[in-house]
């Protein structure tokens, strides 16, 4: 089943599950509606089938669970188990929040994206520079492929042994055929009317369906549960 | 019939730029007329394609001298987002000229612009979609298209704004044979739309028939003019006197059908010194595997490239063709040895080269030759190839290709061509026997084009076995010994190419 969500209910989603990761988890009850917040990414990102992506991540995640619960008490210590403290505390408290960025930016198109910003009011130009910013990550990839195979070519994947070399080599190329592109990018798009006074128009229309209004009312409730049961039940 | 682009007496030089990219230029357009524009790089035709439709002077800052009129809009005090509706621009590069990651969007992107009702711009999507028969591109990721199909979408998007006048830039310069075919079939009906039509172009041959008037610009004038008619009845040797790439060009591709059943060609039979492949077998899809990854074989299915063995000639230009998506670029990285799956191995002067082996002996001059050159001097990016730092070779090298003198230069400085030259260079810097090239010539000019191709012979005449893979027939019989057809992923036909 593909979930068509709108724009809006994914800005709250990432908002909420940031917010909710961040905030330290002190009781069972509180890690509880973590785990809940977590799933609803997940199976998201199964009901795009992307299984593989969903299944990798859960068991990062749980794997640093078990970890977090199992292995390390108050009395860890060592450079290993401090090593595992921080691999669980990255993955439990940043991953979810990743996961569901980067769930976002690949299941959104930047129509659906600019319309739903309009709709919110924001203004155009943060509109099309965030808009901007979703075009460029594939383009970014795409680009940094073709360099390291000229890099691959030329035996250079290692910079002759400097780290430094190693870096500049992949960025110099990339910056500038970025440049290139978004110099050429913007030509283009200013010859189709981009940046003028009109008022910009959208083709696609946004319908908060039902499965929107499920998800921002479960949303909003996880947040005043988890808010209620750490700072204000006695 | 009313004139409805006025170009009167303009000059035009770039901010920072010494000298005038356009001098005393005047010229008037009918409506519906078809303009081809024609002339070496650097000859100001791209300039004339930015003054009409108000890149210049508006986003290109300059010296601008005279006045352009295009549908009674004096673009000098003519925003340019109230252009979008009157002038469309198809630009060169398909990567660079979308906005949108998928093909819906990127159609009604225009038309949302200028802030139509949604329901018209639904109404142009489908029409223009209907026109162009892209029903099977909707409703896709761009990233995922080929170059030919982006610039089909470029096109629609255009059309999208129902412009009256239609600029095209050098639009075939990316392009295969089926798509040249398709833009072709685009332009003919823009034209039978009424539409003012100005293409930019040295690729000329697919233009024959629809042409009004064609100019052949030179150093920022318009040097001649000629009726199609007149210019495309042109005899071969005058079109090579002024410069200009052939009217009509040799269909290695249609010969792909007729020789299907000779196979591999007898001529192969003939070459001693050959370099052989072996055991090329390669598939985009992942083979299912638990730690170690599994390699290809021949029977595997869905493989995208499949060949058991293949003869080359040692010391030749072997000119690979094929439609786009056939394999080609496919043949050419598992042969230099990218694609770690392709477990193919490449015997040459009786040493077998296997793995990563084959990335010593073979070099690649990619399309975008940009992302091979990583230092800040040319000397350095040739040295950067050199197990052995020879500083005295490099200069003999850098002479050799015809860059010695900007061999203090950062390389991004530097033009097209010469950017090619400093990765050919540090090809032959690194001892590569095996030179392949992708399409070394899109987008170029007659002139460079035949420097290109003299520079392949002379690689080949030191003992370099050059595969070069192209879409112009024009290059092929220019500086091409053989030509290799890859179709699905085999080997459709080898042979010599005659003279």
């Amino acid at each position: 089943m593909r979930v068509r969500l709108d724009p809006r209910t994914k800005l709250y989603m990432i908002f909420v599950v940031s917010l909710l990761v961040m905030l330290s988890a002190t009781t069972l009850f509180l890690w509880i509606v973590r785990i809940i917040i977590t799933l609803i990414p997940i199976s998201l990102l199964a009901a795009e089938k992307r299984y593989a992506s969903a299944f990798l991540f859960s068991m990062a995640y749980v794997l640093a669970l078990v970890m977090t619960f199992c292995l390390i008490t108050d009395e860890s210590s060592g450079f290993f188990k401090s090593f595992l403290t921080g691999y669980s505390g990255i993955v439990v408290q940043f991953m979810p929040a990743l996961i569901t960025a980067w769930y976002v930016v690949r299941t959104t198109k930047i129509g659906e994206f600019i319309s739903a910003m309009q709709k919110m009011h924001v203004p155009d130009g943060i509109t099309i520079s965030l808009a901007v910013v979703m075009r460029f990550f594939p383009t970014i990839k795409e680009e940094y492929s073709f360099i390291c195979d000229a890099m691959k070519m030329r035996g250079l994947v290692l910079g002759g042994g400097s780290i430094i070399r190693m870096v500049e080599y992949r960025m110099i190329p990339l910056l500038f055929s970025c440049v290139n592109i978004g110099d050429e990018l913007s030509a283009a798009a200013i010859t189709r009317g981009l940046g003028g006074k009109v008022k910009r128009t959208s083709a696609e229309t946004l319908r908060f369906s039902v499965f929107d209004r499920i998800l921002v009312v479960c949303f909003s409730a996880l947040v005043f549960v988890f808010i209620y049961a750490k700072y204000f039940k006695v | 019939m009313e004139d409805i682009i006025k170009i009167e007496r303009v000059s035009f030089k770039y901010k920072g730029s010494g000298a005038k990219l356009l001098d005393d230029v005047s010229l008037n357009v009918k409506k519906g007329e078809t303009i081809l524009l024609t002339g070496e790089s650097g000859s100001g035709k791209t300039t004339l394609i930015r003054l009409i439709n108000g890149l210049i002077p508006h986003y290109y800052a300059g010296e601008l001298e005279g006045k352009v009129t295009v549908d009674g809009r004096d673009i000098a005090k003519t925003e340019l987002y109230e252009l979008a509706g009157v002038v469309g621009t198809v630009f060169q590069n398909p990567r660079s000229q979308f906005f949108s990651v998928d093909t819906d969007g990127e159609i009604v992107f225009g038309a949302e612009n200028i802030g139509l009702e949604p329901s018209e711009i639904i109404r142009r999507k489908n029409a223009v979609i209907k026109d162009m028969h892209i029903e099977k591109l909707m409703d896709r990721s761009l990233f995922e298209l080929s170059g030919g199909e982006k610039q089909l979408i470029a096109c629609a998007s255009v059309s999208a704004l129902l412009p009256g006048i239609i600029l095209l830039d050098e639009p075939s310069s990316n392009l295969d044979l089926v798509a040249i075919e398709k833009l072709r079939k685009q332009i003919e009906l823009w034209k039978s739309r009424g539409i003012t039509i100005i293409i930019s172009e040295h690729r000329l041959w697919y233009l024959r028939d629809l042409i009004d008037r064609v100019i052949l610009m030179k150093r920022g004038a318009l040097n001649y003019t000629w009726t199609g008619d007149e210019f495309f009845d042109k005899s071969d040797s005058e079109i090579r006197e002024l410069r200009l790439r052939p009217l009509s060009v040799r269909n290695y591709f249609d010969e792909v059908i007729a020789d299907k059943s000779s196979g591999l060609s007898a001529d192969v039979h003939g070459i001693k010194e050959r370099v052989v492949l072996r055991d090329f077998y390669f598939s985009y899809k992942k083979k299912p595997h638990l730690i170690f990854r599994r390699h290809f074989t021949e029977k595997d299915e869905c493989l995208s490239l499949n060949i058991s063995r293949l003869i080359l000639p040692k010391g030749a230009v072997i000119g690979v063709i094929g439609k786009n998506g056939t394999g080609k670029s496919t043949f050419l990285r598992c042969v230099c040895g990218l694609e770690n799956g392709c477990k193919g191995v490449i015997e040459c002067d009786d040493i077998v080269y296997k793995g990563r082996e084959r990335l010593d002996l073979s070099y690649m001059v990619m399309q975008d030759v940009n992302h091979q050159l990583f230092t800040d001097s040319v000397t350095e990016e040739v040295l950067l190839s050199m197990k052995v730092k020879d500083r005295a070779f490099c200069i003999s090298l850098l002479d050799r290709l015809g860059i010695l003198k900007c061999k203090d230069k950062h390389p991004m400085a530097l033009s097209g061509g010469q950017k090619q030259r400093v990765a050919i260079a540090s090809a032959i810097a690194a001892n590569a026997k095996l030179m392949l090239f992708d399409e070394p010539t899109s987008g170029l000019d007659y002139l460079h084009m035949q420097r290109v191709g003299e520079l392949l012979k002379k690689l080949a005449d030191f003992g370099n076995t050059i595969l070069v893979a192209t879409h112009d027939p024009e290059f092929i019989d220019m500086c091409c010994d053989y030509v290799l057809c890859i179709d699905n992923g085999t080997v459709s036909y080898m042979k010599r190419v005659n003279e």
